[in-house]
């Protein structure tokens, strides 16, 4: 059996629904229309201990949901999840103990006073023993670089140096999963490449199983070897990212700087648009390869220079919702 | 206990951070409790006393309440504001800690401010018993510390239950407003002086009338019977529904946004 065993759950929420307006809103407040939408639907999946799944859907997808019943905070309406043999809602206390939440968009440092205080009250909450608690502090502080920052009021912190404490906040008590829901959120690019160096690291050194949730594919590509793609509550995809990729990355885009004029009308070319010193196409390489396509281009044209890209993860990310219609 | 001790003193740390509006929100806490207190002394500036209630037995019934009140909303903050913690999704955290969820609630907020009503009631307390002659005896003792225990108790249970609310319509009805505001505005007197509706209703459906009155008609000597110094006690059974309520809403719960 799985380290985290996910069957069938399935979650609907009731929903106030009203139309626009001042009469509307008066009308509601004496009699409500509800409805009732499926958050998600029938998921299933399972995880191995120290995997990192990156978990990914448009917005509304039902992530946040599945990750509050893998979390013990909602009760599915149906299915069952066992997590290294618990049931999250039934032994709430018992169960927390074992795991690590980080709600990117949520804080859980109190705002007007250095982070430390935090996580000394922390480790009244878990019961840390105090020399295994500043013996684990001490490390992730330092892992996270952070000595600094931490006796200074959260409120006074950059966003990314709050991000660092929020996450030391949450291993303190040394979880076995860690669920990031939008980690990176908002960062710049170097507290993003200090967050997920970290994440990497804490999984391969303590064998910490990571369920990941973001929009930001470079988060998956850096992290995740395995997705999982959910839309509309179901589950789409689940598997490597490299099959993925190999299986949608076959289109190229190719930037041909020139001052001649070109047009190219083959079989293969995707698109083709005039941009301020050249053209841009999209080929596709399974009827078109790259090389073939260059030697049309020389007959007609002389080039300046030449740029070929792969198409990147969001696109096709993009073309993954397009085809499944979410 | 422990986190509880040390939530709140986080709480206090976060208040003094700005000195300015803490003195200034203090200061005006005790011109606002000083208006109710000066209610209570014109009207007794007009008349000598109220149905056979003089003066320092009412200030008496009314530090009781007060006591109860302000030490609730101090102490039981967290409580009180519970819609704040469900509506911005903060709930949602107490849940993934090991920890009685009640009790987080409790941790999640502390009013130092209103420290300053609660530093009051005790002093009105303290003018009221030694301007009242009481022939102290063990008994009479206990009786004002039933008193005082049983208003905290009234208070808190109040404060759940209008904290369940939320639960069920993720927005605080002004339910609290009925059960609480009103009521302890009647209960600051005797609840005697009143029509006897009002008596029944405060004695059996929410019981201020077993926190102050009826102990204060023992501990004045205008009874002797012993089950009046004893009735606080039953308000301890107020907080089984309250609490049952509680742990009802939380399986119910279903959480906002994400």
């Amino acid at each position: 059996m799985s380290f985290i065993e996910v069957n069938n759950i399935c979650k609907t929420f009731k929903v106030a629904q009203r139309k626009s307006g001042f009469k509307e809103a008066i009308k509601s407040f004496f009699k409500r229309e509800y409805k009732y939408v499926k958050a998600i639907e029938n998921i299933s999946f399972s995880i191995e201990k120290g995997e990192i799944v990156g978990y990914i859907g448009p917005n509304g997808a039902g992530k946040s949901t599945t990750i509050k019943i893998l979390s013990g905070i909602l009760t599915p309406d149906s299915g069952t999840c066992k997590v290294n043999g618990i049931v999250p809602w039934k032994e709430r206390k018992k169960y927390v103990k074992s795991i690590g939440v980080v709600f990117g968009q949520r804080s859980q440092l109190w705002w007007d006073i250095p982070a430390m205080d935090t996580f000394d009250l922390l480790k009244d909450v878990y019961d840390i023993e105090e020399e295994k608690y500043q013996k684990i502090k001490n490390e992730l502080i330092k892992m996270l670089d952070i000595e600094d920052i931490v006796t200074i009021p959260v409120r006074q912190l950059s966003l990314g140096q709050r991000m660092r404490c929020e996450i030391v906040a949450s291993l303190l008590h040394e979880p076995k999963i860690l669920f990031l829901d939008e980690p990176t959120i908002g960062l710049d690019a170097v507290s993003k490449k200090i967050v997920r160096d970290f994440i990497k690291k804490i999984n391969k050194e303590k064998k910490v199983t990571i369920i990941l949730t973001t929009h930001d594919m470079a988060d998956i590509e850096a992290l995740a070897k395995r997705i999982v793609l959910i839309g509309k509550g179901k589950v789409l995809y689940d598997g490597s990212l490299l099959k993925l990729k190999n299986k949608y990355d076959t289109n190229k885009k190719i930037k041909i700087i020139t001052n001649d004029k070109l047009t190219i009308k083959k079989k293969g070319v995707l698109s083709s648009k005039k941009i301020a010193d050249g053209y841009e196409f999209v080929i596709d390489c399974k009827t078109l390869n790259v090389s073939d396509f260059l030697n049309i281009v020389t007959k007609n044209i002389s080039i300046k220079d030449i740029e070929i890209d792969n198409e990147s993860i969001d696109d096709i990310i993009v073309d993954l919702y397009k085809e499944y219609e979410i | 206990m422990k986190v509880y001790l040390k939530a709140i003193s986080l709480h206090f740390k976060s208040a003094i951070e700005y000195r300015a509006s803490f003195v200034t929100a203090f200061l005006s806490q005790i011109v606002v409790f000083f208006s109710y207190y000066f209610v209570i002394l014109s009207l007794f500036n007009k008349f000598d006393n109220i149905k056979g209630f003089t003066l320092y037995e009412v200030l008496l019934c009314f530090a009781v309440i007060h006591f109860g009140y302000s030490f609730c909303e101090v102490f039981a903050r967290g409580i009180d504001r519970f819609d704040k913690l469900i509506i911005n999704g903060d709930f949602d955290r107490l849940l993934l800690r090991p920890k009685n969820v009640l009790l987080q609630v409790l941790c999640s907020d502390f009013d130092p401010i209103k420290l300053a009503r609660f530093i009051q009631s005790l002093i009105v307390l303290v003018v009221a018993l030694l301007n009242l002659n009481i022939e102290w005896t063990i008994l009479k003792v206990l009786c004002l510390l039933f008193m005082l225990i049983s208003s905290i108790v009234i208070f808190f249970s109040i404060f759940v239950i209008s904290a369940c609310y939320c639960f069920i319509t993720i927005q605080g009805l002004e339910i609290r407003n009925l059960l609480m505001d009103g009521g302890k505005y009647m209960a600051q007197y005797p609840i005697g002086i009143f029509k006897k509706g009002f008596v029944i209703f405060f004695t059996v459906i929410i019981p201020y009338g077993l926190v102050n009155y009826y102990p204060l008609l023992y501990f004045t000597g205008k009874s002797n019977n012993i089950l009046y110094m004893l009735a606080p006690i039953f308000v301890f059974l107020y907080l089984i529904p309250s609490i049952w309520l509680f742990n009802k809403g939380m399986k119910k719960y279903s959480s906002t946004g994400s």
